[in-house]
């Protein structure tokens, strides 16, 4: 085993679009007292893209929404939309658009009038006829025609979701903001939703940019994802390349969910880290770009990569079977190895031979792809 | 006990209520109204539309009464609008409670005495002193309508402030957020959103200080000097002075069925202007 062949695939992804683009950030900071929301953000949002921002609890994603937005200033550094910095323009003076994560819908208002909200402040005026039509289409779009007199204290969360996304789509906003727009309903309203958000992005080719904390909402919908922690954007990416290519344990951890097993690197050769585990096992991974041999590092491997076996095969080690949860296509098992500690292992379906799964207490031998774990710092 | 039962004897205390502290008065009110004076005062029973006819007598005192209480509520709500929307919208929270309690601290004083401070104001050595030495000369405030409207409004401000501050406060900022997002300047946002959902505790704060001006006695009595008289003035000298209990009556029995009348085609106005709202609940 000397030569690992490591998809390169999304090494580019990271560089700026060709197309000149729709709003951006320049080294954007934003302090509050003594926290700092937000640390030298650098982004560039291309035309008709669907980007996240994914992050814990108080990273600063909705202190970065709020800035493209116009709520919040920042303290240092530049916004700008359509190659114009706004730092000083309000936010009835910008072509964006939010989605509140309370909806914010005027209570004293019927449906359609909160629809039209947007359309009735431009100036010069719209004619009424006109303002009826993009609301009825607005309405066509979210599917609530005939909702049109409703009062929106009448309608269900759902209803109401979709009455805030008409306000905000109807003025034909150049960046839609969301800031966790289906944080506030169920689970099974919360998936229908994510498609229909994610229909309605293709069919009016509006730039979005969403917020939340939710991983698999981020990985499902978006086009591009910016992982944040503590006010710093710490990788941006699409969906597949955050997942294959995490640069650190933090993001690892982040989007999807991993083994870590801590270690130093005793090599690096042609991209490869040997990790040194401190019960002498030899593990090799793609090594992160910058680690060196004598670093702290740990290796990553995604439970769907590891591979259980009856027997033994070269490489393999063995270990226990110490849970096992059916999850109908997938099985997922907690393996005890004595070296390593307890693995989660996303068994599918028609990978077990015979389809005899594993019980619990049974030995078994595991092993994966050293081309399919990564060696990254421990962060 | 069935659930009927139940519930009938739950409305009992609100009921027994409603007959000793309404009810009862005004059936007494209502029959007086019809008897006549006593020959040292008081009431003795009889069946006349005699005191009705004799209303003309105290048209005076109506008419102050139904200009300067609907004037004076128009006043105190103006006034109180704007500060309601400094201490609610622009005060720093940890400022609010202090400027509230100021609002509130004339309260501690009795309005006797407040309103003897605005005697020795809009007196002869008060502001007509100050502006004889600016040249405008022979300014007369005191006992004047003018005087009696300054009074009631200072009198009620507070009264008109909390309701309006309480809309205000509760009002959700994220709508002011999401008007100023979909286009609109600051001035447009407060007339389109934040003066809509105002107004049920501005509605609240007229009907208050609306209801309590039309029974006030003690300012217009102070301040207008005898010259200005409410219907309230009225009755103490119906009540107390002349005891004559059977034309005061008529002349309460007739303030109620006017402001019973301006409440209802009031509340219904405000209810038209809301129809279907929920968040919306007069008093
Ligand atoms: N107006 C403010 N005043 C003071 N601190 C603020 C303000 N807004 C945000 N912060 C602070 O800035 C940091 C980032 O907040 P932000 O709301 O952007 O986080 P978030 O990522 O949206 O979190 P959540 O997922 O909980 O909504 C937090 O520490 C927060 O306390
Ligand atoms: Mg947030």
């Amino acid at each position: 085993m000397t030569h690992i062949p490591i998809d390169l695939q999304y090494a580019t992804s990271e560089q700026p679009d060709a197309r000149p683009p729709i709003a951006a950030l320049r080294n954007v900071f934003k302090v509050f007292g003594d926290v700092v929301a937000a640390d030298q953000l650098n982004l560039s949002i291309a035309p008709g893209e669907f980007l996240s921002f994914l992050g814990p609890s108080g990273c600063g994603k909705t202190t970065a929404l709020r800035m493209l937005a116009g709520f919040e200033a920042p303290t240092s550094g530049e916004v700008l939309i359509d190659g114009q910095v706004v730092n000083t323009i309000e936010p009835y003076g910008r072509p964006v658009n939010m989605v509140f994560q309370s909806y914010a819908l005027f209570p004293h208002m019927n449906v359609a009038d909160n629809i039209g909200y947007g359309l009735r402040q431009r100036r010069p005026r719209l004619a009424r006829a006109e303002i009826a039509r993009k609301v009825g289409r607005a309405l066509e779009i979210v599917r609530l025609t005939g909702f049109e007199k409703r009062r929106v204290w009448e309608m269900s969360g759902g209803q109401q979701q979709r009455v805030a996304l008409a306000r905000a789509i109807v003025n034909e906003p150049k960046l839609l903001l969301l800031d966790e727009p289906l944080a506030a309903l169920d689970r099974k309203l919360r998936k229908e939703m994510q498609i229909e958000l994610q229909d309605l992005q293709r069919q009016i080719g509006i730039t979005f940019v969403l917020v939340t904390h939710d991983q698999e909402e981020a990985l499902s919908l978006s086009d591009r994802i910016c992982v944040m922690r503590e006010g710093r954007i710490i990788q941006t990416g699409d969906p597949q390349n955050l997942y294959d290519h995490p640069k650190s344990r933090y993001v690892a951890d982040f989007v999807g969910t991993s083994n870590f097993i801590d270690g130093r690197v005793e090599h690096v050769a042609d991209g490869v880290a040997t990790l040194a585990t401190p019960s002498g096992l030899r593990l090799q991974g793609a090594a992160n770009a910058g680690l060196k041999a004598g670093d702290e590092a740990c290796l990553s491997v995604r439970p769907e990569q590891i591979h259980m076996h009856r027997d033994a095969a070269p490489g393999s080690l063995p270990g226990t079977v110490h849970n096992r949860i059916f999850l109908g296509e997938h099985t997922e098992y907690l393996v005890q190895q004595p070296a390593l500690g307890s693995l989660n292992v996303l068994a599918p379906r028609q990978g077990q031979p015979d389809d005899l799964s594993f019980q619990t207490g049974e030995p078994v031998h595991i092993n994966w792809n050293p081309a399919r774990a990564l060696v990254l710092s421990p962060d | 006990m069935t659930r009927r039962e139940r519930n009938w004897l739950l409305v009992t205390p609100a009921a027994a209520w409603f007959v000793v502290m309404l009810v009862l008065p005004l059936s007494v009110i209502f029959v007086f109204s019809f008897g006549e004076r006593g020959p040292a005062g008081g009431y003795v029973p009889a069946f006349t539309f005699e005191q009705y006819a004799n209303l003309p007598a105290r048209f005076t005192a109506f008419k102050n009464t139904m200009i300067l209480a609907p004037l004076g509520t128009i006043a105190a709500m103006l006034i109180a609008y704007p500060l309601a929307y400094q201490l609610a919208v622009r005060t720093d929270p940890k400022w609010k409670i202090i400027l509230l309690v100021l609002v509130i601290v004339p309260f501690w004083t009795s309005i006797l005495i407040r309103s003897y401070a605005w005697i020795f104001i809009l007196g002869g050595s008060g502001l007509p002193a100050l502006l004889e030495m600016v040249g405008i000369e022979g300014v007369r405030l005191i006992y004047t309508p003018f005087a009696v409207l300054i009074g009631i409004v200072y009198g009620y401000l507070p009264l008109m402030v909390f309701p309006i501050y309480v809309s205000l406060d509760r009002l959700d900022k994220r709508l002011l957020e999401a008007s100023a997002d979909l286009g609109a300047r600051p001035f447009s946002t407060f007339l389109q959103v934040t003066l809509p959902l105002s107004i049920p505790g501005v509605a609240t704060g007229c009907m208050l200080v609306f209801i309590l001006l039309m029974g006030e006695f003690l300012i217009p009595a102070l301040l207008g000097g005898g010259k200005v008289f409410f219907v309230g003035n009225a009755l103490v000298d119906l009540f107390l002075q002349s005891r004559n209990w059977a034309f005061g009556s008529a002349v309460a029995f007739t303030l109620i069925v006017i402001m019973l009348v301006t409440v209802t085609v009031y509340m219904r106005l405000i209810a038209r202007l809301h129809s279907g709202r929920q968040d919306i609940s007069i008093m």
